[in-house]
C-alpha cells in the first residue's frame, strides 16, 4: 500500500522512519517491464504533481539535528522508471541521467542546470518540456510525470473503490495509512510481539505530530522511547528521542523536556556531534535559568557520576570535622556552572537516609570529565558512612544524581545498574579515648611545704594542639601561681629527662629532653604545639595545707591517724580537639605527708627517778631526710637533765634517715613536782626538728620549691608529744630473801623471809601511816605456816631504811607448788615494787622414807 | 562471504550487549539504523520460538524482504543474533558455535574488548 502510494507520489506523506525505510528500501519496484507513459491532457495534473514535490521540503529537527534522510526507495525512481522505457538504449541513458538527475531530483533547490546539461538537452529535446501534450519518445520522464503515469496505470487496474479512494489524495492516503497501522500495532500489542506494536505506535505519532495533536504525539513517542531506553538500544533512541523532546516543548512540559535533553545528552557521544550535544546543553541551562512553573528536580544519574576516593576511608574521630574529597563526572559536553552542589552521606547499617546533605563551597564549574570536590564535614556520630546521593543546583533548577561510579576508566557498564556502593567512605569512630593524664608519682610528697606536683599527658592517637589544661586544686590545697610551669617530654620506658641535668639535654639535640616553662593563669595552662603528639610531663607546684599539730604516738597513745588525711584532690579538665569540642575530665587524688612520725617510750629508769626518754623519728617520705637539730620543749611535769637547753643527750647531728627508715634520739629527764593535776592532763610536749630534705620530685617528697631567692633549705616541723606520768609510783619494795637451805622437804621446817624497804621518805610518798600491816598467804593445803601469820611492822621514815619479816612454814606436799606471798594489804599496788621479786613455784621434795608421816589421801 | 552482515548478541534482559557489521560491503550509515531496527523487532519473534523448541540454532526467524535474520540461543538465553542476505546455514552455526566458546565475557556487561571484536570478524570472515 504505501510503495503503491509513494508511486503515485505520495511519498512526501510517508516519514522516513527506520521502520519505512527498512521496509520499502528493501522492497523492490513492482512490475511492469515497461513504465507507463502519462496519459495524454495530464499537464495541470503533472503541474500540480511538480508543485507538491517542490515544496516538500525535510522537516526541520530540533537541536539542529541534522541526519541524512533515510531512504525509501530500494532505487531511485527516477531511474527506474526510465530505465524501463524501451525505446531508450543503455548508451545514451548515463549522460541523460546525469543531466536529468541535475533538473529533476534536485528541482526544489532551486539550481538552475549548467550550460551544458541544457544544451544537452536542447539538443536531444524537440522543445520545451512543461507544455507538451505527448512527450517526445526519447525524453525521459521527470518525477512528477511517473507519479502522474503511476497513479493513471493505478486507477486503470484496482477494481476494489475504497481501495481506490485511499489512494486518491494525500489525507485519503494518510487516514487509511493510520487507520492499518493502528490496527497492525493493536494486533501486534495483543501478541505480545510489543516491539513490534511499539514501533507502529511512533509511526503514529509522527502523524498526530504533523497535525498537530502534540499530547497524542509525545503519548505515542514516550512508549517508542521507553521501549529502546529499557533495553539499550541506543541508535534507536537517538532517532526518536529528538521528536518527544520536541513534542515536549511544544507543549511546555518542562520536566519532561529537561529530561529528554537530559537522557539525549546522556547517550553514546558518538550518536550525536558535539554541535549538537552542545545545543542539549544549553536548552538545559537556557531553562534552568528562566522562570519555571513547576520545577521538579531532575534526576541526572547517567550524565553526573561520582565515586568516592579510591583510598581507604577518612577517619575521623567522634565529634571532629574533616574535609572529603570526591571525584565527580561530568558528561555534559560543556562546562557547566552549578550554584550549589551538596553530598548526602548515608550511615551503612541503617535504612535510613542518614545526615542532612554536605554543602561543598558555592557556585562552581564542573569541567566536562573528571573533577575533584571537596566537602567539608561537620562533625558526626559515629558510624560507618557510603555516599549516598549527590545534589545541587543549576540556575534555579535542582537536580539529583545516584549515580555511582568506579574511580578511573570504567570497564563495565552495566547500562542503568545503579547498585549501592558497599565501600564505606567516612569512618567515624565511636567516642573513645584519646588522652590520658595520670599522676607521675604515687609516693607521698611534703605537707606544708611547695612541692611540685606531675602529670604525665599522654596523647593516644590524637593531637592535642591548642589544648589547655584546666587544673583545679580541692580544698586546703593551693596552687602557686607565681611560679611558671614546667612542661617536659617524657619517655614511656621510665626514664625521663631531668630539667636540671643540663648536659644530658645537650647531648640529645632532638627535643627528647625538651623542656618549656609556660605560665598559669587562673588554673589554665596552654600546651605548647611541640607537646601535641608526645607524651608530656607537666611540673606545678602546690602547697598542701594541713593547720593542725601533728601528735606523735607512744604505747600509752597509740597511733590512729587514717591516710585520708593526707589526701588531697586535684580536679583535671583538658580541652582539645581539632573543633575544640573534646574534654576529657580526670580527678586525681594526691598523698601529703609529715616528713616525721614520731614515736617514744621510755627505755629505762633508773632509781634516782631519771627516765631515758627514746625518741623514734620515723621517715615517712621516700627521700633521704638530713636531721639537722632536734629540740624537745617538756610538758609540766617533766623536766630536762643535763645541759638543759632541752637537746638530746649525745651530739650526733647532722643526722641522716634513708628513705621509710628510723632513727632514735636519746632524752634524759625526770619527773617534776607538781601537783596540779589538770595541768598535768592537758600538757603536751613539742619536739622541734630542724632538717632538710633530699628527693627527686619524680620519685615523692624533695626539697620545697623556692619562691623567693632567699629561701633557706631548712626545714622547721613541730610535732606534739604527750608525755604521760608514769602510773606506777613505788615508794616501798619488798624483796625475797633466798632460802636457807637448797632443797625443800615435806615435813621439814623452812625460814621464809622478806625485806621491805622504803624507796621514798615518808612525806612524798602517798601513805600516812609509818606502821605498815603486812600479812602471809599460803595455800593452806600445801603448807603450815608456824608462827604470825599478819602484823604491823614499823620502820624507819627515812628513804633506804629496811625491815625483815621471817615466818617459818612446813611444805605438806611434795612437788611444784606455789610458795607463801606477803602482802601489804593497805597500801596500794602501784606503789609496790617487788624487786626481788618472790619465786613463783618452789620445788618441795618428797619426804624422806618414814613411816611415821602417812597424809590421808 | 556475506556482502550484507550484522552481527549482535543480546544479553537475557534485552540489552544489546556487541554489536558489528561483519559484513564486506562498505558500510553505509542508514542500512546501520535499519539493521539495528530490524533485528530489534526480531527480538519478539525470538522470544516465541526460544520457548517453543529446546534447540539452540533457530536459523532463520524472521525474513525481510531479502534480509534473513538467524538466532542462536544459549543456554543462558543469551542471543547471538545475525543478520544476513541468504546464505548456507551451516556456515553460520559453525560461526555461532565458535562465537559461543569464546571466553573473554562477563555477565550482563557490554563487550568492548577489541580482541573478541577481532576474533569475531575473523570468524566472519572464515565462515560467512
Amino acid at each position: 500500500f504505501m510503495r503503491l502510494a509513494y508511486l503515485i507520489g505520495y511519498g512526501v506523506e510517508i516519514e522516513k522512519s527506520p521502520v519505512n525505510s527498512a521496509s520499502l528500501s528493501m522492497l523492490s519496484w513492482p512490475k511492469p517491464a515497461t513504465w507507463p507513459s502519462i496519459p495524454p491532457d495530464s499537464s495541470a495534473e503533472v503541474m500540480a504533481k511538480e508543485k507538491t514535490i517542490l515544496q516538500a521540503k525535510a522537516r526541520e529537527k530540533l537541536f539542529d539535528i541534522q541526519r541524512k534522510p533515510l531512504p525509501l526507495e530500494p532505487s531511485s525512481l527516477l531511474r527506474e522508471a526510465n530505465r524501463r522505457r524501451a525505446f531508450l538504449s543503455v548508451g545514451n541513458l548515463s549522460e541523460l541521467y546525469d543531466s536529468v538527475d541535475g533538473s529533476g531530483l534536485g528541482a526544489h533547490s532551486k539550481l538552475s542546470p549548467n550550460k551544458s546539461s541544457s544544451n544537452l538537452m536542447t539538443r536531444t529535446m524537440s522543445g520545451p518540456a512543461t507544455s507538451e501534450t505527448s512527450l517526445p519518445v526519447d525524453r525521459p520522464m521527470r518525477l512528477s510525470e511517473i507519479h502522474v503515469a503511476a497513479e493513471h496505470a493505478l486507477k486503470q487496474t484496482i477494481s476494489d473503490p475504497d481501495f481506490m479512494t485511499s489512494l486518491s489524495s494525500p489525507e485519503e492516503f494518510e487516514s487509511r495509512y493510520m487507520e492499518l497501522t493502528k490496527g497492525a500495532a493493536d494486533n501486534y500489542h495483543r501478541s505480545w510481539w510489543k516491539r513490534h506494536g511499539v514501533v507502529l505506535d511512533g509511526e503514529i505519532a509522527a502523524i498526530f505530530f504533523k497535525h498537530g495533536n502534540y499530547d497524542l504525539a509525545a503519548k505515542s513517542y514516550e512508549k517508542v522511547c521507553a521501549l529502546y531506553s529499557a533495553e539499550g538500544w541506543e541508535e534507536l533512541l537517538a532517532d526518536v528521542l529528538p521528536d518527544l523532546a520536541e513534542c515536549q516543548k511544544i507543549l511546555k512540559d518542562e520536566a519532561g523536556y529537561l529530561a529528554s535533553c537530559v537522557k539525549l545528552l546522556s547517550l553514546e557521544s558518538s550518536l550525536f556531534s558535539s554541535k549538537e550535544r552542545q545545543a542539549f546543553q544549553s536548552e538545559v541551562v537556557r531553562l534552568a535559568h528562566s522562570e519555571m512553573r513547576h520545577p521538579v528536580p531532575l534526576d541526572v544519574s547517567s550524565l553526573i557520576t561520582f565515586a568516592g576516593n579510591p583510598a581507604p576511608p577518612l577517619e575521623l574521630c567522634d565529634g571532629d570535622p574533616g574535609t572529603l574529597s570526591v571525584a565527580v563526572w561530568s558528561g555534559f559536553p560543556d562546562d557547566i556552572t552549578l550554584e550549589s552542589l551538596s553530598l548526602r552521606l548515608s550511615a551503612f547499617s541503617s535504612a535510613d537516609e542518614g545526615l542532612k546533605a554536605i554543602r561543598s563551597t558555592d557556585a562552581r564549574v564542573l569541567v566536562p570529565g573528571r573533577n575533584i570536590i571537596t566537602f567539608d564535614i561537620p562533625p558526626q556520630k559515629p558510624g560507618s558512612y557510603v555516599l549516598g546521593a549527590l545534589t545541587g543546583q543549576i540556575g534555579k533548577l535542582s537536580f539529583r544524581s545516584h549515580g555511582f561510579s568506579q574511580d578511573g576508566p570504567v570497564d563495565t557498564d552495566e547500562f542503568m545498574s545503579f547498585e549501592k556502593p558497599t565501600r564505606p567512605v567516612l569512618k567515624v569512630r565511636k567516642p573513645r579515648a584519646l588522652v590520658d593524664i595520670t599522676p607521675a608519682v604515687s609516693s607521698a610528697l611534703l605537707m606544708n611545704e611547695l612541692q611540685w606536683i606531675g602529670l604525665i599527658v599522654k596523647p593516644i592517637d590524637y593531637s592535642l594542639k591548642g589544648g589547655i589544661l584546666h587544673i583545679d586544686a580541692g580544698a586546703e590545697l593551693k596552687i602557686e601561681e607565681s611560679q611558671m610551669i614546667e612542661i617536659e617530654s617524657y619517655r614511656s620506658d621510665g626514664e625521663h629527662s631531668s630539667p636540671i641535668d643540663a648536659s644530658k639535654v645537650l647531648s640529645r639535640p632532638t627535643d627528647t629532653g625538651r623542656v618549656e616553662k609556660v605560665p598559669i593563669e587562673n588554673g589554665k595552662i596552654k600546651l605548647p604545639d611541640w607537646a601535641s603528639d608526645v607524651t608530656t610531663l607537666v611540673w606545678f607546684p602546690v602547697r598542701a595545707i594541713n593547720d593542725t599539730v601533728p601528735k606523735g604516738t607512744s604505747p600509752a597513745s597509740p597511733q590512729k591517724h587514717s591516710i585520708v588525711d593526707g589526701m588531697r584532690m586535684i580536679a583535671l579538665k583538658l580541652e582539645f580537639g581539632a573543633f575544640h569540642n573534646q574534654i576529657f575530665e580526670r580527678t586525681i587524688a594526691v598523698h601529703f605527708t609529715n616528713p616525721f612520725h614520731v614515736s617514744t617510750r621510755v627505755v629505762d629508769k633508773c632509781n634516782d627517778g631519771t627516765l631515758l626518754l627514746q625518741v623514734i623519728l620515723h621517715s615517712e617520705v621516700k627521700a633521704t631526710l638530713h636531721v639537722k637539730d632536734v629540740s624537745l620543749d617538756l610538758q609540766a611535769g617533766f623536766e630536762h637533765l643535763g645541759k638543759g637547753d632541752g637537746r638530746p643527750t649525745s651530739s650526733l647531728f647532722p643526722l641522716v634517715i634513708a628513705p621509710s627508715s628510723k632513727a632514735g634520739i636519746l632524752f634524759v629527764i625526770r619527773l617534776s613536782g607538781t601537783k596540779d593535776l589538770d595541768e598535768l592532763e592537758q600538757a603536751d610536749s613539742m619536739l622541734h626538728i630542724k632538717y632538710g630534705i633530699s628527693g627527686d620530685r619524680a620519685t615523692g617528697a624533695h626539697s620545697p620549691v623556692p619562691v623567693k631567692p632567699d629561701d633557706s633549705e631548712e626545714l622547721l616541723f613541730k610535732i606534739s608529744l604527750k608525755l604521760k606520768r608514769p602510773v606506777l609510783d613505788p615508794c616501798l619494795a619488798v624483796g625475797f630473801l633466798p632460802f636457807s637451805t637448797d632443797c625443800l622437804r615435806v615435813g621439814q621446817l623452812v625460814n621464809m623471809k622478806w625485806r621491805v624497804e622504803r624507796l621514798k621518805d615518808l612525806e612524798e610518798a602517798s601513805l600516812s601511816d609509818d606502821e605498815i600491816l603486812y600479812q602471809v598467804d599460803a595455800n593452806p593445803q600445801n603448807w603450815m605456816v608456824a608462827g604470825r601469820k599478819s602484823g604491823h611492822i614499823s620502820f624507819s621514815e627515812a628513804q633506804g631504811s629496811r625491815i625483815e619479816i621471817a615466818v617459818t612454814c612446813v611444805p605438806l606436799v611434795s612437788g611444784y607448788v606455789h610458795p607463801p606471798q606477803l602482802g601489804l594489804p593497805d597500801v596500794g599496788d602501784a606503789n609496790i615494787s617487788c624487786n626481788p621479786a618472790g619465786p613463783h613455784l618452789v620445788c618441795v621434795l618428797p619426804p624422806t622414807l618414814s613411816t611415821s608421816y602417812c597424809i590421808p589421801a | 562471504m556475506a556482502s550484507t552482515a550484522c552481527f549482535v548478541i543480546v544479553s537475557k534482559n534485552d540489552i544489546p550487549i556487541y554489536d558489528a557489521e561483519v559484513g564486506s560491503a562498505p558500510k553505509k550509515e542508514d542500512q546501520a539504523y535499519q539493521h539495528q531496527f530490524i533485528l530489534h523487532a526480531a527480538l519478539d519473534v525470538v522470544q516465541d520460538l526460544a520457548w517453543a523448541t529446546s534447540a539452540m540454532f533457530l536459523k532463520s526467524v524472521d525474513r525481510f524482504n531479502d534480509l534473513v535474520v538467524s538466532v542462536y540461543v544459549t543456554a543462558g538465553h543469551t542471543r547471538f543474533m545475525l543478520l544476513h542476505d541468504s546464505r548456507s546455514e551451516d556456515g553460520i552455526k559453525s560461526f555461532f558455535q565458535e562465537i559461543f566458546l569464546n571466553p573473554l565475557y562477563l555477565p550482563g556487561s557490554r563487550i568492548t574488548s577489541s580482541h573478541f571484536n577481532t576474533k569475531v570478524r575473523a570468524l566472519a570472515r572464515k565462515y560467512l
